[in-house]
């Protein structure tokens, strides 16, 4: 910890330091305002939002119960939305709908009252007249597309990505080829599920308008998302928005591109009854309504030498996009990017496909794709080893990618390639590999078992998303040599305050307590891109410390000899009014992606991670509680140890629910669990003791001595993990998520019938 | 929604028992409705999860701080556990401690520390929830429920207290005042097998209570409860009976499941499956029967 006054006569660096959050005093004392701690502005009404019920069909009529008093409630339906369009990828999700109903909870009519119980009552006067259609929950069903639901036969978006052999044949034929010419070929399925978010508070927000346009404040990741959504669907110019962040307690990416919808749904209720409108959901209407992980079905086909040498992969992602586009072709892109893991393959064809189902639209969650694929990955690796007799741990090691080695998509990785570092840390502080070949321990009827994944994960937008993004950041000198960084990145709990004024001090020399940063509001910081992809710290927090940077060498250039920074700062100001540095983001150079062939630098680099978990499964329950989980990851530069290493293991852990209890149960479209009480994320008592490692392979484009990111990286081995551990335990083979008891005991009730 | 009616609730807090009686019976000879809150951990939930509400509400009667509910006491036979009593203060009581541990135990499996501070065993057994860890734990006791009203006082047996999915034979205007029951001999086996979701906030799969009194091998007091395995907590007669009438050593499996399988009817539901409810059943039976000595 930095002695904070200290650190002021002296300014010793904080890059490296846990120092204390800015945050954190105002969360731990409750005094920060989230959405609905937000006092009520005067006149305010309480939103609600009339839903399908019906997961296909078309709407025939809105009926509103004659006998209830509607004098005092604002009603909004589609035909009060200017242009009833959700902006996003595709123009195919409305604001209301109008007539096709595509999933059970879709947004039909719009309330408002003052009085929040006779909103409840209103809510119960709605009928909808909804003529129901055959609808299609199943991927593979979607895609047989005897029942077309999306488009011209539900399939969304196609990837191919090929390598070696597969280069010359767009068919399958090549890498079938290549495959059948290898000394041992393994087969497999695997499967993932859905996920919800479930970040601290339910999504919400407040909308209003004024002489200056239309404003919304609320929990939210991108607000330039929302300012974008707002600037289609009310035909406003830029500078009439006003879309400002509210303190948010997670998002995961349940509230990138959500909040859009609820704040359009709050600026029509404002807009029609003149008043602000808040729009609150509760949780039970969050997890039905908004949007969640990608389930997912993985075909591979691999071959390799006897020895263990990896040589071909053939293999075929399907996710299920959900109801809409949003931001699935995405999704999908990021995971055939990862899908060939971080191992050397000479020949690969990877084909990817998202197809529409009628379910609420599935959208961005930590890894964003790549934590279907890298399980589908690690969990084949494992069967490769199964069938040569090796570890899994070996071969992976055998078969990682180093420095000058090519990925999947021909990509050669220039340095900061720190994997083989994290699987020397994790495996020697687990005593992996001599732990395995012991094989489980069983006591009574409790047994023991490791296993391990590996993995990388790209920092930063795919591609050239980075190029065509344009991230900008602006950091303006204040009086008293104080800076202030204003940027459209927001803090979702996830530390980016904290961390950006770190750079930033660092950069321009001064002490932390001098750097504050500005509430991400679209009127009043630039368009940094949105708050996703582990791009906050690697590619935004870049350009923080070159605007910190410029601004300081402008007042440093002007400074007199003995004067202090602050005296200079102030001297400047005066002289020569506001002083504020710009900067936009730049890829680097080399950075060289084919969006067509989908081939070349997918991501100017990665951060690496490996795994390993200790379970103890219950042969009698099934039960599986996680012992150990030891980590390291190459993250390029530790800025803020502490929440670096807190980032990685809440990370984990939601990929332990996931793999562990985590999921979502349907019927007919519907969610039959959408609660806290029986959507079951694991609680501290679940959470094993994490012991995890930092690595630092620099990143030379990283800011503060190459930080790379690494958001989303922990979402993508806790599954497989566990999933090898329960294997290595039990000698059940999981294959598709989850491994709850039930699934077990269904297994294990399978291998006993087998036997 | 409906969390914005909670204001509109009336509410009555009674000083006494006599008072809550007398309260309960001039309402139910108006035939106005009335809800008994203790810790309010089920009330709180179904207001929550109710739709917009309709007709007038129930009058809201907090019994929560009747002194008669709130004793503990044990006479050297009889435990005796006021309903009003939290779990919280039961996992603290030495008295429930010493003489009833597999209720000190299940207190710590319950909800989170929150729940346990305000949850009660008046509650469960009102609100007769099949799934209710504190009926399952007590059920073992084989105790008897004594209940007043301004018509008097009654013990109901715990096997007829309740007539079928939350629903029980106690009438509305009775309050249920406190359990009792003979403690086993003073350190006899026990055992409580909580199979929640996850290890806290967690509704139990299944859970099993069991106590014995074993002398030379043979089970010479048995009672087992298990919760989420049937419409109401399951008393398992015929496991109990099995394992009274077979000494320990000759007990198999097969005939143990088979006994279990018999006294329980599990549910597909969110929470877990049939089958696996069903084999999880058997599995804790076993597993508590084999700590006894049992080859099974």
């Amino acid at each position: 910890m930095v002695d904070a006054k200290k650190a002021r006569e002296t300014r010793e660096p904080v890059v490296g330091e846990n120092v204390v959050r800015v945050d954190g005093a105002a969360k731990v004392t409750g005094g920060a305002r989230y959405v609905d701690d937000i006092p009520p502005m005067p006149g305010e009404l309480h939103g609600a939002t009339v839903r399908s019920r019906v997961p296909r069909g078309i709407l025939r009529a809105i009926a509103f119960d004659p006998s209830f008093d509607w004098s005092d409630v604002t009603v909004v339906t589609a035909k009060d939305v200017p242009d009833n369009v959700v902006q996003l990828i595709v123009d195919d999700q409305p604001v209301l709908a109008a007539e096709r109903i595509n999933h059970m909870y879709e947004p039909v009519v719009l309330l408002a009252c003052s009085d929040k119980a006779k909103l409840a009552r209103a809510y119960a006067a709605v009928t909808l007249d909804i003529e129901p259609l055959p609808a299609v929950f199943d991927m593979e069903e979607s895609l047989a597309a005897e029942t077309v639901i999306w488009g011209e036969a539900n399939v969304q978006n196609r990837y191919l990505i090929t390598k070696g052999a597969a280069d010359t044949d767009e068919s399958e034929a090549a890498i079938d080829v290549a495959i059948a010419a290898c000394e041992v070929v393994v087969r497999g399925s695997y499967s993932t599920h859905h996920q919800e978010q479930l970040y601290i508070e339910p999504n919400g927000m407040i909308a209003w308008w004024d002489e200056a346009g239309a404003h919304a404040t609320g929990s939210l990741q991108c607000p330039f998302y929302v300012h974008k959504a707002f600037k289609r669907c009310f035909h406003l110019e830029p500078e009439q928005i006003h879309i400002t962040q509210a303190v948010t307690g997670g998002g995961f990416g349940g509230k990138e591109e959500y909040p859009s919808l609820i704040a359009l749904h709050a600026a029509l209720l404002a807009k029609k009854s003149g008043r602000p409108v808040r729009i609150i959901y509760d949780r039970v209407e969050d997890i039905e309504a908004t949007t969640k992980r990608h389930p997912s079905r993985s075909w591979i086909e691999s071959g390799c030498d006897r020895d263990g040498t990896l040589r071909a992969l053939k293999m075929r992602v399907m996710m299920d996009a959900g109801a809409y586009v949003t931001l699935s072709p995405v999704v999908l892109s990021r995971g055939v990017l990862h899908a060939g893991g971080c191992y050397r393959w000479a020949d690969v064809r990877i084909e990817g496909i998202g197809v529409a189902t009628n379910t609420p639209p599935n959208g961005a969650f930590r890894g964003f794709g790549a934590p279907q694929t890298i399980w589908a990955i690690e969990r084949h690796l494992d069967a490769v080893a199964r069938q040569l007799g090796l570890d899994a741990g070996e071969l992976k090691v055998r078969n990682m990618l180093v420095e000058g080695d090519t990925t999947s998509t021909s990509q050669t990785l220039r340095g900061s390639v720190g994997g083989t570092e994290c699987v020397e840390r994790a495996f020697e502080a687990s005593d992996y590999l001599a732990r395995r070949r012991a094989g489980p321990s069983v006591l009574g009827r409790k047994a023991r078992g490791l296993g391990c994944a590996v993995f990388m994960h790209g920092g930063g937008f795919t591609g050239s998303g980075e190029r065509m993004l344009k991230g900008k950041v602006a950091v303006d000198l204040l009086a008293g040599g104080r800076l202030e960084i204003r940027s459209g990145s927001t803090d979702i709990g996830q530390g980016t305050e904290t961390v950006f004024a770190q750079i930033a001090a660092d950069a321009a020399g001064i002490p932390f307590e001098h750097v504050s940063v500005a509430v991400p509001s679209t009127t009043h910081v630039p368009d940094s891109g949105p708050t996703v992809a582990s791009r906050t710290v690697m590619v935004v927090g870049a350009i923080v410390e070159r605007a910190a940077k410029e601004l300081a060498a402008r007042v440093e250039a002007s400074r007199r000899p003995g004067e202090t920074f602050a005296a200079a700062g102030d001297r400047l100001l005066a002289k020569e009014g506001p002083q504020s540095a710009l900067v936009q983001y730049e890829p680097p150079a080399w950075v060289n992606w084919d969006d067509k062939k989908y081939k070349g630098d997918a991501y100017p680099v990665y951060a690496w991670m490996c795994d390993v978990a200790e379970v103890e499964v219950d042969l009698d329950t099934f039960e599986v509680k996680v012992l150990n989980f030891w980590s390291a990851a190459d993250v390029g530069k530790a800025i803020h140890p502490l929440m670096c290493k807190g980032q990685l293991e809440g990370g984990s852990l939601q990929a332990i629910g996931w793999a562990l209890s985590e999921e979502v149960v349907w019927k007919a479209g519907a969610i039959v669990n959408p609660r806290m009480t029986n959507y079951i994320i694991p609680t501290a008592l679940d959470a094993p003791p994490f012991e995890t490692f930092l690595v630092e392979a620099p990143y030379e484009h990283g800011p503060s001595g190459g930080a790379k990111g690494i958001g989303e990286l922990p979402m993508d081995g806790g599954a497989p993990a566990v999933a090898a551990a329960v294997e290595h335990a039990t000698g059940l083979i999981i294959n598709h998520l989850p491994l709850t008891p039930e699934r077990l005991f269904a297994a294990w009730l399978n291998s006993e019938a087998a036997q | 929604m409906s969390l914005a009616d909670l204001s509109r609730y009336e509410f009555a807090r009674p000083a006494s028992l006599d008072a809550a009686c007398r309260l309960l019976s001039d309402r139910e000879k108006k035939g106005a409705r009335t809800v008994l809150l203790a810790g309010g951990t089920d009330f709180m939930v179904q207001v929550s999860q109710g739709g917009a509400a309709e007709g007038p509400l129930p009058l809201v009667l907090d019994v929560s701080r009747i002194k008669e509910l709130a004793c503990v006491s044990f006479d050297g036979t009889t435990l005796r556990i006021g309903a009003g009593v939290s779990y919280l203060e039961l996992q603290r009581d030495p008295v429930v401690r010493e003489y009833a541990p597999l209720v000190a135990r299940m207190t710590q499996d319950i909800g989170g520390p929150t729940i346990q501070g305000r949850g009660t065993l008046g509650g469960n057994l009102a609100t007769a929830s099949p799934a209710a860890d504190g009926v399952a734990a007590i059920a073992a006791y084989d105790p008897v429920i004594e209940v007043k009203s301004s018509r008097g006082t009654r013990k109901i047996p715990i096997a007829v207290l309740q007539t079928g999915y939350k629903q029980t034979s106690r009438a509305a205007d009775e309050v249920i005042v406190a359990v009792e029951f003979r403690a086993p001999a003073h350190g006899s086996a026990w055992c409580w097998r909580k199979v929640g979701t996850r290890l806290a906030q967690a509704i139990s799969k299944v859970a099993f209570a069991g106590v014995a009194e074993v002398h030379d091998g043979r089970v010479t007091r048995v009672g087992f409860a298990m919760a989420s395995v049937a419409a109401t907590t399951a008393l398992l007669p015929n496991t109990r009976e099995l394992v009274r009438l077979t000494p320990l050593a000759q007990l198999t499996a097969a005939a143990v499941d088979a006994a279990v399988a018999s006294d329980v009817s599990p549910q597909d539901d969110v929470r877990s499956t049939r089958d696996y409810r069903m084999h999880t059943a058997k599995a804790v039976v076993r597993g508590f029967l084999r700590d006894l000595g049992a080859p099974v």
